[in-house]
């Protein structure tokens, strides 16, 4: 299997600080994909429709190894809906492999929260290559929750693209701790004037996962704003390398973006790599990212050990609180304990 | 609230341009046989000779970046790499031929030399055509000289230490740099001696179609200290000059050093320069650096902190105006326990220009307890210019504090309207705000330095409220 190139910076820096793309070697590819008919769904179920077909599904950035998807998805919101609407992919021993697209287009005004889920039910060697398109009119409010809670034998990969019309607001919260290799990118089209782009991610890396994301934000409309909070944790000889560029565009007077990223690092052969990058051709903005790393402070592990906690217990109550601000944000109390319980798992 | 005007620099000084007189200027190109002449011109020793050709061979198999500026427009068939002026080094300032004297003494070089230096080397074109260091510091020990006298004098200091810091495949171009090195300066500071007044090297290019590449060698020996300044500038002519030269640090077990460098190439000027220093244990390095000049600039400074307890600074501004695209930055890499490095860049874009924060921080799996605290800010002067900060993180191990923080922004209208408030006129608000932004860079420049470094801003910012 030849070597494949994926998730490639905006712009480029030097090559042997290895982080301009991800090169995955002796990759699985599956050759046939088969059918995927194991998607559940709840909530105003009526809206998505299976089509043959959704067009031009080319992409700006993107990681797609499989051009030909097995299930194309076309969710029109016209109206507000009250309830989420849940998609929930489970991948399983007839159904291993899902390379699905799925185009959300948000009419004016309107709210809604869409959850999509992926999972392995099974212990298979899966593979999910997805891509999803949102398109946000005027004033449309859209909360996506991407849950990926995938075996450490199934590849995923998942691309999206966001195009922000005039005082539409995109909010993303994604959980992002399943895959072998984990390869997100996530690109952000912010042409409305007052347009709000946001992504909050929380990952957590063990054993020989790879996470690479690549996000990437245009700010083109005037007083727009991107907001990238990335929380994230790696233990064992888990790697992650995150890189999220906010790129301010000619025009986008008074736009803001802000970007921070948080590792925490839980043993010394785990490895963080990170490129936050600020890229500006407009005067008046305003734009600020902060990355760190570091382990968990021992002062804080130490006062809450001395409020009877083992040092595990410790550990998971500190990890808790940092990912609280994506958790709270999950609209279904089962989906959220889910996540806290894998959570726990993984850190055990 | 109206915008003001920017105009470009006031070159002023810099740009003075005398005849193009040489004693010997090597035929243009890169040629095997243009090496093997170059090298018998300076009399080199057998080793640098060979280091010479493998140098050229590892050059012509490297490639272009993939990254940063365009470079396209550098044709090394057009560059005379080597040019001697007419003159021999002396170390008496009576001895150097009035136009070149002259040149330096508007820069004022032998000025500074004789209120705030222990020491000078002035480099015209390929040459040292002058270098001199105060009689105590010979005394206790003290080497500074031009690079040439130190590998005859020298020949196994320098053969121990020259271009094993920074080796000739490190890149395209200290390949070439390894290729066709001429002049630099050469220090040694032996054990425990503290050097408290600066030494400095001037580096001034005054022949077109023509490439500087100096080679600066510095030994700071356990216990023992040295600031050294760098100061490089050229005319402009329409044809690209290039700049490749090479800094190599060797800053041992509890030695101090601090680099500082105020570059003002002319806007014709590719500077294409490495820098690295080698950090011994609870040894320190400090890098101050102003980048003003340069049609493109590509210069990351590197701080290998290999010994245990080692620390490096680096504080740093850039400046660009019209049709300048620098692409400055800072590499560290962690290599020891309890390691530590500081970073504060600026940079200010107006006119047009382009400035690019570039960086490596990487902390390896056996540097243990290490921090790193990086800071940069980036001003933009108006929307036709671009600023982009493109850092990158490496961490390879769980002890360890890291944090990276940056911000881009303007000038802020309310600071402004502020200081509008208490009279001041728009322009003064400006360039009172811009030196603010710039004190903290300026304040570890050396006196006169930050005196330039001002009234550079000063110029940069006059202009009509249009």
């Amino acid at each position: 299997m030849e070597e494949i190139k994926l998730n490639q910076t905006p712009v480029r820096t030097s090559r042997n600080y290895n982080i301009n793309n991800i090169k995955l070697k002796d990759i699985k590819i599956p050759k046939e994909i088969g059918n995927f008919e194991s998607l559940e769904m709840k909530g105003k179920t009526s809206l998505v429709e299976k089509v043959t077909s959704l067009g031009n599904m080319e992409l700006k950035y993107g990681v797609g190894v499989i051009n030909k998807p097995n299930m194309n998805l076309q969710i029109n919101i016209a109206e507000t809906i009250e309830e989420p609407l849940e998609l929930d992919f489970m991948l399983n021993e007839q159904n291993r492999n899902l390379v699905e697209n799925i185009v959300i287009n948000a009419s004016k005004g309107i709210q809604a929260t869409v959850i999509l889920k992926y999972e392995t039910v099974e212990d298979i060697q899966g593979f999910h290559n997805g891509i999803l398109k949102v398109n946000a009119d005027k004033n449309a409010k859209i909360d996506i929750v991407l849950i990926n809670l995938v075996n450490e034998q199934t590849n995923n990969f998942l691309s999206i693209e966001n195009v922000l019309e005039e005082q539409s607001n995109v909010k993303y919260t994604v959980v992002d701790f399943g895959g072998k290799n984990s390869i997100t990118n996530y690109y952000s089209n912010i042409k409305g004037q007052k347009a709000d782009s946001t992504i909050n991610t929380i990952y957590l890396g063990k054993d020989n996962q790879l996470f690479d994301i690549n996000y990437i934000g245009e700010l083109w409309g005037k007083q727009s704003n991107l907001d990238i909070d990335v929380q994230g944790a790696i233990k064992d000889n888990a790697r992650k390398h995150f890189k999220g560029t906010i790129d301010f565009k000619r025009g986008c007077k008074k736009a803001t973006g802000n970007e921070n990223e948080y590792c925490t690092i839980l043993s010394d052969t785990a490895k963080s790599i990170a490129l936050p990058m600020l890229l500006c051709e407009e005067e008046d903005v305003e734009g600020n990212h902060a990355t760190s790393a570091g382990k968990i402070g021992e002062k804080e592990l130490f006062y809450i050990m001395s409020r009877g906690f083992e040092l595990k217990e410790a550990l998971k109550l500190m990890l808790r609180a940092k990912f609280n601000k994506v958790l709270e944000n999950i609209p279904v109390e089962e989906l959220k304990e889910q996540i806290i319980t894998e959570m726990e798992t993984r850190l055990d | 609230m109206s915008k003001t005007q920017i105009e470009d620099i006031n070159r002023n000084i810099y740009d003075i341009k005398n005849k193009d007189e040489y004693d010997y200027k090597i035929q243009k190109g890169l040629t095997k046989e243009i090496i093997e002449e170059l090298s018998k011109q300076k009399q080199d020793p057998d080793w640098m000779r060979e280091l010479r050709l493998k140098a050229l061979d590892v050059y012509n198999k490297l490639e272009l970046p993939t990254w940063g500026p365009d470079l396209s427009e550098l044709n090394m068939d057009e560059i005379a790499t080597y040019v001697r002026p007419k003159t021999k080094m002396s170390n008496n300032w009576d001895d150097v031929p009035d136009d070149i004297k002259e040149t330096f003494d508007k820069l004022g070089i032998p000025e500074a030399e004789k209120t705030s230096l222990a020491g000078v080397g002035a480099q015209y074109d390929s040459e040292v055509v002058y270098h001199s260091m105060k009689e105590e510091l010979i005394k206790q020990g003290v080497i500074y000289t031009d690079m040439e006298t130190a590998v005859h004098e020298y020949p196994e200091l320098v053969k121990e230490h020259f271009m094993k810091c920074v080796p000739v495949h490190d890149h395209k171009f200290v390949a070439l740099h390894g290729a066709v090195w001429s002049g630099g300066s050469f220090v040694y500071v032996p054990k425990g001696v503290k050097v408290d007044i600066p030494l400095q090297s001037y580096f001034r290019l005054n022949s077109p179609e023509s490439g500087q590449f100096e080679h600066t060698l510095i030994i700071v020996d356990e216990g023992a200290s040295l600031h050294f300044i760098e100061g490089c500038s050229a005319p402009k002519y329409n044809k690209v000059n290039l700049h490749a030269g090479c800094v190599e640090l060797y800053v041992k077990e509890n030695s101090y050093l601090r680099y500082s460098t105020i570059e003002n190439w002319s806007k014709n000027m590719l500077n294409l320069n490495t820098k690295k220093a080698i950090v011994g244990k609870n040894a320190q390095v400090d890098w101050v650096s102003g980048s003003f000049g340069s049609k493109i600039s590509m210069l990351y400074p590197m701080s290998i902190l290999n010994g245990e307890g080692s620390k490096t600074e680096f504080t740093g501004i850039s400046f660009a105006g019209k049709g300048q695209n620098l692409d400055n930055g800072f590499k560290v890499v962690h290599n020891a326990k309890n390691t530590s490095s500081v970073v504060n860049a600026k940079s200010i874009s107006k006119d047009g220009g382009t400035c690019t924060y570039r960086s490596l921080v990487r902390i390896s799996e056996n540097a243990k307890n290490s921090k790193s605290v990086v800071s940069c800010e980036s001003l933009m002067l108006d929307d036709i210019s671009k600023s982009d900060t493109i850092p990158v993180n490496d961490i390879r191990t769980d002890e360890v504090e890291f944090s990276h923080e940056a911000k881009i922004g303007k000038i802020s209208d309310k600071t402004i309207f502020y200081l509008m408030s208490r009279g001041m006129s728009e322009e003064d608000a400006k360039a009172m705000i811009v030196r603010g932004f710039a004190y903290p860079i300026s304040k570890e420049l050396p006196v006169e330095y930050a005196v330039e470094m001002n009234n550079l801003i000063n110029l940069e910012l006059e202009g009509a409220i249009g």
